[in-house]
């Protein structure tokens, strides 16, 4: 199942666009050093995946939500898919040819596009053939079926990690289970062993990770909010692609510090700190650039997503390393929307907004995803009691075709007019 | 200092002059190729009417689709923000207002103070806009200042889609040319009954509260507004100037910049 059409290196190009961005913040006055090191980390990662065929590592494709912690304890090169296909749409303006090698193979367009666009890059060379697929049912229903469709494209053994809904105790065992199980696969692929006490170390620095996260969001809930208006990006980015690496932590501590003397100063991310808001699901990427000038611009900064920046309750125990894997995907913010979306998770939400003292929020209604598009009434109404105004955005996360810079301006400009006003 | 709001939409352009709180002149323009010259032709002929000119004292509001590209502004609003302060100028009791335009569909939900709480549009289809209205009396051969009272007139509805224009006007060139043909009073309110669902659709959106004012040129069609109150199941509100609104809106938000001095 090949394209007819065969596209440059994603990962190449992504590759270039990483030096480009360390080479402008290295011209900045005051670069940020944290951004630093998240480009560079970002750049030795896809480096690593570009030279893959010749170091001979052994690539394992994974979906998003992903134990990347085993991967990394059994020296297993992880590559994130979602990330990746966000940073093709993010740096490359470019992800219209995936989603047309995507139509090529009959994917239609009401199917989530990020895993459209997956299957046209594979299936156009854009990425490089794995060794492995590794895919869950995390977070929707798009991802647990796209995994069978990579598997065809690339003709890869994969393995299919069946995640639980809710966490009892034993739903928690079943999933070690499903972690035990997807650890003999690779083994058994890879030829390489699982180092226990490797994952152990792992996860002593993802625990460590997951604390940072902690600190870091609440260091964000400061008035002004010292991060910068869509700066979550490179937390999710963070824990999606180098859970548990060491140069994670450094990252982490180094925002950490920068955000502690940016409140103590006072200093806001943006010169006149107007509009906090609360950012529902995910914005575009292509529009990213455009999203943190109109951001600056009006003085708006996302202080709460909590669906991706607020981690539940809980400690790991690195002397436990695969229960403590299973115990991270429950403390995962994007659990709140996997599975029934009860009281407690739009109490929380409503408790989010209220310490982080949102005047608005913005939801990103991707038209590709009928989980979350499903909930914006039940948003809606939580925060409308609370009277605060929700601008519903229709977009998708990575087709520039919906909706315009120009239409999320005019909407983004009435929303920003409706919050003054009030 | 004189307040001009200046609404700039697709098919016309509204000037409003406010002084003191009262609406000095109006005028309403089609509008041309360009945004800047509908709004100058539009202020110029509302401001001509008391004797005054761009070069006066005047302090310019625009608004509405072309509202930005008007190079003589001081000022450019969110459609949203002048419908709720026209609406409520004119209707302290609104709650909410449908605001029917040549090519857009916008419904505002407004508090007490007359401060926008909400808002709900759609832009991506024709369906419902006064340009499908228009292409529906071509298909008919009857003016559209005529299709109102033929619509008053029917004793049933014929049934047209509200979901898409394409579907709609096949469907009533399907009700034209059968044998023997729909009665074009029966197709005008089946027309106006599918604009009133998709306007319907749209203030669930938000959640309809009372009281309701339509704004914008497609309230000036009686036709529409009956059946649409008749969806409703109550009275709606409408402006002598239904298309004005949003000009005057912007007069007033104009008005407060120059009483709160940055005008």
């Amino acid at each position: 199942m090949t394209s007819s059409v065969t596209k440059p290196n994603t990962i190449d190009a992504i590759l270039r666009a990483c030096r480009l961005m360390l080479k402008m913040i290295g011209a900045r006055p005051e670069p940020r050093r944290s951004e630093e090191l998240y480009y560079r980390m970002l750049g030795d990662y896809y480096t690593r995946l570009l030279k893959a065929p010749e170091t001979g590592d052994f690539v394992a494709a994974h979906t998003v939500f992903f134990p990347s912690e085993l991967l990394y304890a059994m020296d297993i090169l992880p590559m994130h898919m979602e990330t990746t296909a966000w940073m093709t749409a993010l740096f490359l303006s470019d992800y219209a040819a995936l989603l047309s090698a995507g139509a090529e193979l009959g994917l239609k367009s009401e199917i989530c596009s990020p895993h459209r666009g997956l299957a046209g890059a594979f299936s156009s060379r854009a990425l490089p053939r794995p060794n492995v697929i590794l895919w869950s049912n995390m977070v929707c229903d798009n991802t647990a079926k796209s995994g069978e469709l990579l598997m065809k494209i690339t003709g890869c053994p994969g393995f299919f990690l069946d995640h639980p809904f809710q966490q009892t105790e034993p739903e928690t065992a079943y999933l070690v289970g499903e972690l035990e199980d997807m650890v003999h696969f690779l083994e058994d692929h890879s030829g390489k062993r699982m180092d226990w006490d490797r994952l152990a170390e792992v996860v002593a620095e993802t625990d460590r990770q997951v604390e940072l996260l902690r600190q870091i969001n609440t260091l964000r809930q400061a008035v002004p909010s010292p991060f910068s208006p869509q700066g979550f990006l490179e937390l999710l980015t963070i824990d999606y692609l180098f859970a548990g690496r060491p140069e994670a932590t450094e990252y982490l501590e180094t925002l950490c510090h920068e955000l502690t003397e940016a409140v103590r100063q006072g200093k806001g991310a943006v010169a006149h700190e107007r509009f906090r808001l609360m950012t529902l699901f995910l914005p575009p990427m292509y529009l990213m650039g455009f999203l943190e000038r109109i951001s600056q611009e009006y003085g708006a900064v996302s202080v709460t997503e909590p669906f991706f920046c607020s981690w539940g309750q809980g400690r790991l125990d690195p002397s436990k390393p695969l229960e403590s894997v299973a115990w991270k995907s429950f403390m995962r913010p994007e659990m709140r929307m996997y599975g029934a979306l009860d009281d407690r998770a739009l109490g929380e939400i409503a408790e989010s907004a209220r310490q982080s003292k949102i005047d608005g929020a913005v939801y990103y209604a991707d038209v590709g995803c009928r989980h979350t598009c499903a909930t914006i009434k039940l948003f809606k109404d939580v925060l409308d009691d609370m009277d605060i105004p929700v601008l519903t955005l229709d977009c998708d996360v990575v087709d520039p075709t919906v909706t315009s810079e120009e239409e999320i301006r005019e909407k983004l400009e009435r929303f920003f007019e409706l919050m003054e006003d009030r | 200092m004189k307040a001009l709001g200046i609404d700039v939409g697709s098919l016309t352009t509204k000037a409003v002059l406010l002084q003191d709180g009262q609406v000095l002149s109006s005028s309403v323009v089609l509008s041309s190729d360009t945004a800047d010259l509908s709004a100058r032709s539009a202020a110029e002929q509302a401001l001509h009417r008391v004797g005054l000119g761009l070069d006066d004292e005047v302090y310019v509001t625009t608004t509405g689709a072309g509202g930005r590209s008007v190079s003589f502004r001081h000022q450019q609003k969110a459609i949203t923000t002048c419908l709720a302060r026209g609406i409520c100028h004119l209707f302290p009791s609104a709650r909410m207002a449908i605001d029917m335009g040549a090519e857009s569909m916008t419904i505002i939900k407004v508090n007490d103070r007359g401060r926008l709480c909400d808002w709900a549009n759609q832009d991506k289809c024709a369906a419902g806009t006064g340009v499908f209205l228009q292409q529906m009396a071509k298909l008919l051969q009857v003016p559209l200042e005529e299709m109102a009272a033929l619509s008053l007139q029917a004793r049933a509805r014929a049934d047209i889609s509200a979901t898409c224009a394409v579907f709609a006007e096949s469907e009533v060139i399907s009700h034209v040319h059968r044998v023997p043909p729909t009665p074009k009073e029966e197709i005008a309110a089946g027309i106006f009954l599918s604009v009133a669902h998709r306007v319907m659709a749209l203030c669930k959106r938000i959640g309809i509260e009372k009281e309701v004012a339509v704004t914008g040129g497609v309230a000036l069609n009686s036709g529409l507004v009956s059946i649409l109150q008749e969806e409703m199941g109550f009275d709606l509100l409408v402006p002598e100037a239904p298309q004005g609104v949003a000009a005057l809106g912007a007069a007033i938000v104009a008005r407060e910049s120059i009483e709160g001095g940055t005008g």
